[in-house]
C-alpha cells in the first residue's frame, strides 16, 4: 500500500469550557493503512484527540486536515457529511439494548439514509445482506435475531465493529475499546480490528491502555502526557526509561496474558 | 457572615411574633391586622433580632446561621450548641402556630351531638343500599372511560412534548430558549389542580362527563410531559454518541438512539396515569364533572347515607381493583 497522508494534525489545543486544558499544541500525522494507537494516563487527552478527529468535539485551536480538507471549522451538515467517513468504537460499546443485533448494526447505514426512511426502519435488501456479512466477519451471524443486551461485553464490541464497517469508513476510531473486557476477549477484539486494517485497508486509531497489546498491534505509537505528546514512533521503542517519561515516575507496566 | 445574621434574625423575628401573640391573644380577625398594621412595632422586632443575632456572633455561639452558612463551622470544635435548641423551638413554636390556625380543639372532636352525627353516617354507609347498584356501576363505567380518554388523547401530546421539554436534547442556546418557555407554561397548567380545570371547563363547554374528561386531560398532558421528559433526561447517553457517530441527523438519533430506551418506563407512566386519572375524575365529578362523582354529590346533598355507602363502595372495589392491576402490568414491563 503506497503511504499517503489521511490526517495531518497541526497545533491542535483543546480548552474545555470550564478551563480544563485538554490537548496542548499537538502536531502529527496519521498515514492511510497505519495501526495507530495514543497511550497515556487517564485524563492525558486520549479521548479528547479521538473526538476531535471526527469533529464530535470542536477544537480550540490548531487545524486539522482530512484528505487534504480543513475540518476543524465545519459545522453542521458538513460534520454529519464527515462523520460517515468515519466509524467509531467506544469502551461502553454503546449498543441499543432493546434492538436486535441485526438492527443494531443496520444503524451504521443512518447517515446515509433519509429521515423519513429511517424512521420507519425501511433498510434497504442489500443493507440487510451487508449487516448479515459485516456479522459473519465477526462470527456472529447465528446471532442477529438476538436482543443486543444478551450479548457478552466481547460479543457486543464485535457488533459495534460490524456496526462501523457498515458507514464504509475510511478510518476507524477506536476509543479504548477493550478497556471494559477480560484479556482473553480483549485480544479477540484485538484481532478482529487487525483484520479490518490489513485486509480492508481501513486505518485504525485506537486508545488503548495495555502496553502488551500495543507492542503486539500498533505500526506506530504516539503517547500523550498532560495532552502533549511525549512519545511518537515504533512501539518497540518504548523502553523502560520511555515508559516513565509517558506515565510518570514509580510508575511499573503491567501485563496481561 | 451577612447570611448567618439574616437566617438567625429572622428566627429571633419569628420568636418575639410568637411572645407577642402569645401576650396579645388576637382572637378576631380584625385584632390581628391591627397587629400586623403596627409598623413601629415591626421596627422594634427588626432591630431586637438584628442586635440578637449579633450577639450570638458577639459571644461566639454557634448558630443555625453558622451552621448552614459558615463553611469554617462544622471545623471548630469550641462551638455551642446554640442551633440544636433553635430548631427545637423552631418547631414547636410552628406546631403551636399550626394548632391554632387549624382550630384544633378536644372539645369539638368528642362533642356528644357531633359524635352522634358521625355514627349516623358511619351507619349509613356501612349498610349500603344496593338498590342503587346498577345506576352506581353504570356512573362507575362512565368515570373509567373518561378517565381512559383523556388519558389516551394526553399520551401522544405528551410523548411528543417530552422531547423540547428535556434538558440533555435542547442544549443549544436558542434550544434552551424553548425549552424554558415550554417549561414554565406547564408548571403553570400542572400546578392548576384538575379540580380547577372542571371548573373551567364545565363553563366553557357546559356540565357533563365531557368537561370532566377535558379537565383530566390538560393535567394529564402536563404531568406526563413533566414525567416523560425527565425520563429522557435520564438516558444513557452513550448509545446517543454512538449514532451521533454514524453521521446520523438529530431526528435520527433521537428515534434510534433516545425512543427505545425510554418506550418502556413511558408506558409504564401511562398505566399508572389511568389509575390516577380514575380516582381523579371521581373528584373531579363533584364539581360536575359527570360520572360517579356527580352522583355521589347528589345523594350526599341529600344526606342519604345508604346509597352514599354504596356509591363509595362500587368506588372503592374499582380503584382498589385498577390500582392492583396497574401495578401488575407495570411489574411485568420492567
Amino acid at each position: 500500500m503506497s503511504t499517503s497522508v489521511l490526517f495531518e494534525i497541526k497545533k491542535l489545543s483543546k480548552i474545555y469550557p470550564q478551563g480544563v486544558s485538554a490537548l496542548r499544541n499537538v502536531s502529527f500525522e496519521i498515514q492511510a493503512g497505519e495501526f495507530l494507537v495514543i497511550i497515556g494516563l487517564s485524563g492525558s487527552g486520549k479521548s479528547t484527540l479521538l473526538r476531535c478527529l471526527n469533529r464530535m468535539h470542536a477544537p480550540t485551536q490548531g487545524e486539522i486536515f482530512f484528505q487534504d480538507q480543513e475540518i476543524s471549522q465545519l459545522k453542521g451538515e458538513q460534520v454529519r457529511g464527515l462523520q460517515k467517513k468515519m466509524a467509531v468504537i467506544f469502551q461502553h460499546f454503546n449498543l441499543i439494548p432493546r434492538h436486535s443485533v441485526l438492527s443494531n448494526v443496520l444503524m451504521g447505514k443512518l447517515g446515509r439514509m433519509g429521515t423519513l426512511q429511517s424512521l420507519f426502519g425501511l433498510f434497504s435488501d442489500e443493507d440487510r445482506r451487508q449487516a448479515l456479512e459485516h456479522l459473519k466477519l465477526v462470527g456472529l451471524s447465528e446471532k442477529a435475531n438476538v436482543r443486543a443486551d444478551q450479548l457478552s461485553g466481547g460479543q457486543q464490541q464485535r457488533v459495534a465493529i460490524a456496526r462501523a464497517l457498515m458507514q464504509k469508513p475510511e478510518v476507524l476510531l477506536a476509543d479504548e475499546p477493550v478497556a471494559s473486557l477480560d484479556p482473553a476477549t480483549s485480544y479477540r477484539v484485538m484481532e478482529y480490528l487487525k483484520r479490518i486494517n490489513q485486509e480492508m485497508g481501513i486505518t485504525v486509531v485506537a486508545n488503548l491502555h495495555f502496553l502488551s497489546l500495543v507492542r503486539e498491534y500498533a505500526t506506530r505509537v504516539i503517547a500523550l502526557r498532560d495532552g502533549e505528546i511525549a512519545f511518537n514512533g515504533n512501539p518497540q521503542e518504548i523502553d523502560a526509561e520511555m515508559f516513565e517519561k509517558i506515565y510518570g515516575e514509580g510508575a511499573r507496566e503491567v501485563q496481561i496474558r | 457572615m451577612k447570611k448567618r445574621l439574616v437566617l438567625d434574625s429572622v428566627f429571633f423575628a419569628y420568636v418575639l411574633i410568637a411572645i407577642l401573640y402569645f401576650l396579645f391573644d388576637p382572637r378576631e380577625e380584625v385584632q390581628k391586622l391591627a397587629l400586623l398594621s403596627r409598623w413601629d412595632l415591626g421596627l422594634l422586632i427588626l432591630a431586637t433580632s438584628l442586635s440578637l443575632s449579633w450577639s450570638l456572633v458577639f459571644f461566639k455561639q454557634g448558630s443555625l446561621g453558622a451552621l448552614v452558612f459558615d463553611q469554617n463551622f462544622r471545623s471548630r470544635e469550641s462551638q455551642q450548641k446554640f442551633w440544636l435548641w433553635q430548631i427545637w423551638i423552631f418547631f414547636l413554636l410552628t406546631l403551636w402556630f399550626s394548632l391554632q390556625a387549624t382550630q384544633f380543639s378536644w372539645v369539638e372532636l368528642f362533642d356528644k351531638e357531633g359524635f352522634k352525627g358521625a355514627v349516623r353516617l358511619f351507619q349509613g354507609l356501612s349498610h349500603p343500599n344496593f338498590a342503587l347498584l346498577p345506576r352506581a356501576v353504570l356512573n362507575m363505567i362512565e368515570t373509567i372511560f373518561m378517565a381512559f380518554v383523556a388519558t389516551i388523547l394526553a399520551l401522544p401530546v405528551a410523548f411528543l412534548l417530552a422531547f423540547p421539554c428535556a434538558k440533555n436534547i435542547m442544549s443549544s442556546s436558542s434550544g434552551f430558549v424553548f425549552y424554558f418557555l415550554l417549561r414554565m407554561f406547564f408548571n403553570i397548567v400542572r400546578s392548576v389542580e384538575a379540580l380547577i380545570w372542571a371548573i373551567i371547563f364545565s363553563v366553557w363547554v357546559g356540565i357533563g362527563p365531557f368537561a370532566g374528561m377535558l379537565a383530566l386531560m390538560a393535567h394529564s398532558i402536563a404531568s406526563l410531559t413533566k414525567q416523560f421528559s425527565e425520563i429522557v433526561e435520564s438516558v444513557d447517553e452513550g448509545p446517543l454518541e454512538a449514532i451521533a457517530s454514524t453521521g446520523a441527523n438529530r431526528t435520527q438519533v433521537i428515534w434510534y438512539g433516545i425512543v427505545p430506551q425510554v418506550l418502556l418506563p413511558f408506558i409504564s407512566f401511562s398505566i399508572y396515569r389511568w389509575d390516577i386519572n380514575v380516582r381523579m375524575a371521581t373528584v373531579i365529578g363533584l364539581v360536575g364533572g359527570g360520572g360517579i362523582g356527580t352522583l355521589l354529590i347528589q345523594y350526599q346533598g341529600q344526606a342519604m347515607w345508604p346509597e352514599v355507602g354504596c356509591i363509595v363502595f362500587v368506588i372503592a372495589i374499582v380503584v382498589w381493583l385498577m390500582d392492583t392491576a396497574s401495578a401488575y402490568l407495570r411489574e411485568a414491563l420492567k
